[in-house]
């Protein structure tokens, strides 16, 4: 029996080619849900393959949840909201095509979803050229409001300078001035490195070691051999997804879990549910949870009534800031429609801006007019490793709460790096 | 920075081993059938995932072990026979597209069995710690990882060079017509080679699992650097796949220690040295692939 013979050439090129694709992903398509007459149509963009697909899903929920809550009351305007789905793959260019293909083909009126930073910049280059309306529910790249900010692009979830000023203090007060990071080597990685160093500035201490570490990486001994001789007082770790889950169980095989004190700008329920309870724990900053008055606010009946839905929904999984940051985007979204009398961008977009609302959080908010960021609180909080009798995905004990203005960069810095540019 | 290279050295060479064992599965199914793998990730990732679910139900993890990877095998050998089989006579990428297609699917069925996010899996307590090697503080179950995979790496070679059928194994690579000829069942061999090649990727499946994340991408993951262990070492080699694994993982612990940012970049560069002074890899035989 012949076959055909395999030259080294076309390994290399073949091999190269397919784990790429294996790596990088290849085009999925989610079909539409169905059609509607006289629906407004959102589009919504999240990485449902790869790497975010968890955070996907929950952001998902949310967006449902919010839409079935306006279709319920009746809709817009007495226009049902119909979301159009689309896989971004966790992939800039993929996004791109994906959100022209909502705009132009599926005439949406706003487009709506996101979870990597670099995703979300791209998706609002595409709203920007395009006139549409964007909320970014969950890339929290600064950029987004900052110096690549859009009259048409709003943003939900919280900064890295947020994260990092939030935490910052909070840690700092606890641990001493002594820090060693950990950080991706990509835009959001050196934007968190850069928001802890505003904080060191402040403060006065100093990092004993930053490393550097490719996105994806699977080995971090490399890099963790070196924390023993850096003798920190805190560790921070500004890796997430995977690269989060891998760090902390090699930062605990290793045994520095229990030698240094770790902590950073922001933990996802998600990757601490992938976590064995040995390599949880440490003081992290949060930006929603389903189980505590400091971020629910008391007898908050919408906060309950979401976190009961939630449970319903998906037979048993709480409900994690994912999915506080879909239901929190299309409910304002849906809300300044309403309120503008219109789908029209610019109205709707001026019908968002400094309009106070409370919603499933504790306190009252706002998108703010200057940068359309949204002005939140953000917690921090300590990991409780095997949750609380009754309820193992009770991680997190609430422990600072931080107003959205004490942490975020005033409006006078913004404008110095922000211009809306609303079409006159 | 000095005081670092020996911890470093020994890092790499536990990384260098876990790449050895998996590129070793690529090259036993490449050189006897031309067949690329790229669902070999998805095998380590389903032996993972076949681990957990059975320490979940107090399996212990030494059993786990052994029987995932075995599991895999079952669904291996599936595969093999009714979808990988009928390409054999076919060029190379009809295989590698439809190995290709295979992962992906498999990605999305562990995405609706186990969840799209991460899952904890953690080595039995008795591993768990760290031990003294005298000039580091090591953990104890990368010590375990590369007992195993020394182990698993002797037995293969005992097989296919003690053995009448890893003998016939050898001999099909050369020449399986010939082989096919004088009476052995080539198809038999070729289920038998495929299956060995998916027990050592569910091995370092479940090792991958406990030392590292289990999610529905994480066998992905390391499918890269070991189809660049394969390339370095010489296609044809097992041998090579060895040193060639060695070589990435101590490459990339090096680069770490110096150019930290640079690691991830380390193994192409090393890669596109060795192809440039020797194409065919370090060990890699002339013509065994025409």
């Amino acid at each position: 029996m012949s076959r055909p013979r395999l030259s080294r050439r076309s390994f290399v090129t073949l091999a190269g080619a397919g784990s790429a694709a294996a790596v990088f992903g290849i085009p999925a398509y989610i079909p539409r849900i169905g059609e509607a007459a006289d629906s407004i149509k959102i589009g919504l963009l999240e990485p449902y393959t790869g790497v975010y697909a968890g955070p996907a899903e929950n952001e998902t929920h949310g967006f449902e949840m919010a839409a079935d809550a306006w279709n319920k009351r009746g809709g817009i305007m007495g226009r049902k909201i119909e979301l159009v789905k689309e896989d971004e793959q966790n992939d800039a260019g993929v996004a791109a095509q994906k959100a022209r293909k909502l705009i132009n083909q599926d005439k949406v009126a706003a487009l709506v979803g996101t979870v990597s930073s670099g995703v979300s910049l791209s998706v609002a280059g595409v709203a920007a050229t395009t006139g549409t309306l964007f909320m970014d529910s969950g890339g929290h790249s600064d950029d987004v409001t900052g110096k690549s900010c859009h009259w048409n692009v709003f943003r939900t979830c919280h900064s890295t300078w947020m994260e990092t000023h939030a935490t910052g203090y909070a840690l700092q007060k606890r641990f001493g001035k002594k820090w060693f990071f950990i950080t991706p080597d990509y835009a959001y990685g050196h934007s968190l490195e850069a928001g802890f160093k505003d904080v060191l500035a402040h403060n006065g201490g100093s990092v004993v070691g930053n490393e550097l570490t490719p996105l994806g990486t699977t080995d971090f001994s490399s890099y963790l051999t070196k924390i023993d001789a850096a003798k920190p007082d805190l560790v921070l770790v500004f890796v997430q997804g995977d690269d989060y889950t891998n760090c902390l169980k090699q930062m605990n095989q290793f045994g520095l879990l229990k030698k240094y004190p770790v902590g950073g700008p922001q933990v996802e329920l998600e990757p601490l549910f992938g976590l064995p309870p040995e390599a949880r724990g440490g003081y992290w900053g949060i930006e929603w949870y389903y189980k505590s008055e400091k971020t629910l606010g008391k007898n908050n009946k919408v906060a309950q009534q979401f976190v009961a839905d939630t449970l319903k929904r998906t037979g048993g999984k709480p409900p994690t800031a994912r999915n506080a940051f879909g239901y929190i985007t299309l409910d304002r979204l849906a809300q300044a429609m309403n309120d503008a009398k219109s789908v029209d961008p610019v109205k709707v977009a001026r019908a968002i801006e400094n309009v106070h609302f409370t919603s499933i959080f504790a306190g009252s908010a706002y998108y703010r007019k200057e940068d359309h960021q949204l002005m939140w609180p953000m917690w921090v909080a300590k990991i409780r490793p095997n949750g609380t009798p009754g309820d193992k995905y009770d991680l997190f004990d609430v422990t600072d709460i931080n107003a959205a203005e004490a942490v975020e960069q005033t409006i006078a810095q913004k404008q110095a790096v922000c211009k809306l540019g609303y079409p006159s | 920075m000095i005081e670092h290279l020996g911890p470093q050295l020994f890092n790499g060479i536990v990384l260098g081993a876990f790449y050895a064992i998996v590129a070793l599965g690529l090259s036993l199914i490449m050189n006897l059938t031309g067949t690329i793998n790229m669902a070999h990730g998805s095998f380590m990732t389903l032996a993972g995932y076949l681990a957990y679910s059975m320490v979940l139900r107090h399996v212990p993890f030494g059993w786990a072990l052994i029987l995932a990877p075995l599991f895999a095998v079952v669904v291996g050998v599936v595969v093999e026979r009714t979808l990988v089989r009928p390409l054999y006579k076919r060029e190379p990428f009809y295989s590698l597209l439809m190995t290709f297609g295979l992962s992906l699917m498999a990605e999305e069925a562990f995405r609706l069995i186990w969840g799209p996010n991460g899952v904890p899996f953690s080595p039995p307590a008795s591993l768990a710690g760290a031990a003294s090697l005298g000039f580091m503080q090591f953990p104890t179950f990368r010590i375990f990882i590369v007992g195993v995979l020394v182990i698993a790496i002797a037995a293969l070679a005992m097989f296919l060079t003690r053995t009448r059928f890893g003998l016939r194994l050898r001999a099909a690579v050369q020449d399986s017509e010939m082989i096919a000829a004088l009476g052995t069942n080539t198809q038999l061999l070729y289920a038998v080679n495929f299956s060995l090649g998916i027990f050592l990727a569910g091995i370092a499946g479940v090792l991958a699992a406990g030392m590292l994340g289990l999610s529905p991408t994480s066998g992905n993951a390391l499918l890269m650097p070991a189809f660049v262990t394969v390339i370095i070492g010489g296609m044809g080699s097992l041998f090579g796949s060895i040193v060639g694994g060695l070589l990435v993982g101590i490459a990339i612990s090096m680069t770490t220690l110096f150019i930290p940012a640079a690691s991830e970049v380390a193994m192409y560069v090393l890669m596109a040295i060795v192809l440039l002074v020797r194409p065919r890899g370090l060990f890699g035989e002339e013509g065994i692939f025409g």
